[in-house]
């Protein structure tokens, strides 16, 4: 009982890690998604095209080798030593996890934005015009809230994957809860932990999963 | 004085000319009636005069203000982005397809542009809102979302909407089109009150009879220009065209 107790006190701490990794991720990936969205409609062709060519990449090479370019690749390509580096509270390893999955969702989330984005019918905007609300009145009145409650079934999807995707972050030697599971488990010898650490990840799905289903609700009123 | 003044207006999409030198004045309180055959350039016409499609070449003046004209070197200039926004507060455009927000209810869906393009007061839009919808027999809908009402209703909102800015001019995109016949005569009844209180309007519209009742003046389109146009060109056709239109009514 005794391990158990410190089993739950060690993944706890993790779990600070896992939280940070996840709010910090959707708080700059959703808008840097919103605006990687709006560079990929570019009418300018050079725009368009290096935004196609970056969500490329991002969707198409995995999140842990982007990780670990983030975090290595200053020093290795350019000789930046980043890595003792303390940005602020944060470790640079830490700083480079964000930035990593920051870019790597951010494009997940530009092509679920482009997708709602572009299901609106045009007679919203033509409507809009002719009531002679400015681009960015249309924007953020009439069109982002209805492109909300269409990508939000899609959204819900990322955020549960980005919950189980802050295990990744081991690469860079974060003490998430992941790392913290495994260490635990090599130590104790038992596989108590990882089923720890499974319940403390469902559970955490499982709140996102209510939330997301209110917020959709609350969204009913419209069709 | 004409609140609508449109000179030889050319309009091509790619290398298919749709409007092909049309001219057309609307007076103060008049109603234009615009029939004629699908892809005849009613709709491109009344889209023009609105700022949703940009013409190559003419000039549109409403309420006095150019919208754009083509100087003596051919080129055809727009007026600039704030006249752009004064002219559109002075004309409204009622859709086909209505095209309300269906995220606002019908309060908001009128209101929302009095408050934040025409800096109006909460209360003073409200109150234009009321009196509109009262007006429409709208009134205990105000606080109705749009999936909820039929077609007929959604209409009488986007009128109502089209209405709140006190517009010189209100032009209509076939409002009728997507309605069945009873919902139909609601709106036909709600235009032609409109032009008892002399709403100068510009119509597009299938429906022949309403047409010939309601317009003071009708025009036939065809082909990207004005075949022919007059009092009574649906009773008493003048040209070819406009007759063999005229006999599938």
């Amino acid at each position: 009982m005794g391990d158990l107790q410190s089993t739950l006190t060690q993944l706890s701490s993790g779990l600070r890690f896992t939280l940070g990794i996840f709010f910090l991720t959707l708080i700059f990936s959703i808008p840097l998604g919103l605006l990687v969205a709006r560079g990929r409609m570019s009418k300018v062709r050079i725009i368009a095209g290096l935004v196609r060519i970056y969500i490329s990449v991002m969707r198409g090479t995995p999140l842990m080798l982007q990780l670990l370019l983030v975090y290595f690749g200053p020093y290795y390509i350019f000789g930046v030593k980043l890595a003792d580096l303390d940005i602020g509270p944060f470790k640079y390893r830490f700083v480079a996890t964000i930035i990593g999955f920051s870019l790597n969702y951010a494009a997940y989330f530009a092509e679920i934005f482009r997708g709602g984005i572009q299901s609106m019918p045009v007679g919203q905007y033509e409507a809009a015009q002719i009531l002679g609300f400015t681009k960015m009145q249309t924007y953020f009145r009439i069109i982002l809230p209805q492109v909300v409650k269409r990508v939000l079934p899609s959204v819900t999807n990322e955020v549960i994957t980005l919950v189980k995707d802050t295990s990744l972050a081991q690469v860079l030697a974060v003490t998430e809860m992941f790392t913290m599971a495994k260490n635990l488990a090599s130590a104790q010898v038992s596989v108590v932990p990882f089923i720890v650490a499974g319940v403390f990840y469902y559970v955490m799905n499982g709140i996102i999963e209510i939330i997301m289903n209110r917020a959709e609700k609350s969204m009913n009123y419209y069709s | 004085m004409n609140v609508l003044e449109m000179k030889n207006i050319h309009k091509s999409f790619g290398s298919l000319e749709v409007l092909k030198g049309i001219d057309l004045n609307v007076a103060k309180g008049e109603v234009v009636g615009i029939i004629g055959p699908s892809g005849g350039g009613k709709s491109t016409l009344l889209r023009c005069a609105t700022t949703l499609e940009q013409i190559d070449k003419g000039t549109i003046t409403i309420a006095g203000d150019t919208l754009a004209s083509t100087g003596e070197d051919g080129v055809t200039r727009y007026a600039d982005k704030k006249s752009l926004q004064e002219i559109r507060g002075k004309f409204g455009l009622v859709f086909q397809n209505f095209n309300l927000f269906p995220h606002f209810s019908v309060r908001r869906n009128i209101t929302e542009s009095l408050i934040h393009v025409h800096k109006k007061s909460k209360d003073e839009a409200d109150a234009i809102c009321d009196s509109l919808l009262k007006k429409l027999g709208m009134l205990e809908k105000a606080n109705a979302y749009p999936c909820n009402l039929s077609g007929g209703q959604q209409q009488r909102v986007s009128i109502a909407r089209a209405l709140a800015v006190n517009p010189d001019i209100l032009f209509f995109d076939e409002p009728t089109s997507a309605l069945d016949p009873e919902l139909t005569s609601g709106i036909l009844k709600v235009i032609r009150e409109l032009a008892e209180e002399h709403m100068t309007m510009v119509i597009v519209t299938h429906e022949m009879a309403f047409a010939r009742d309601v317009a003071d003046k009708l025009v036939f389109m065809d082909g990207g220009v004005i075949v022919e146009q007059g009092r009574d060109i649906i009773s008493n056709p003048q040209m070819e065209r406009t007759k063999e239109f005229l006999a599938g009514y």
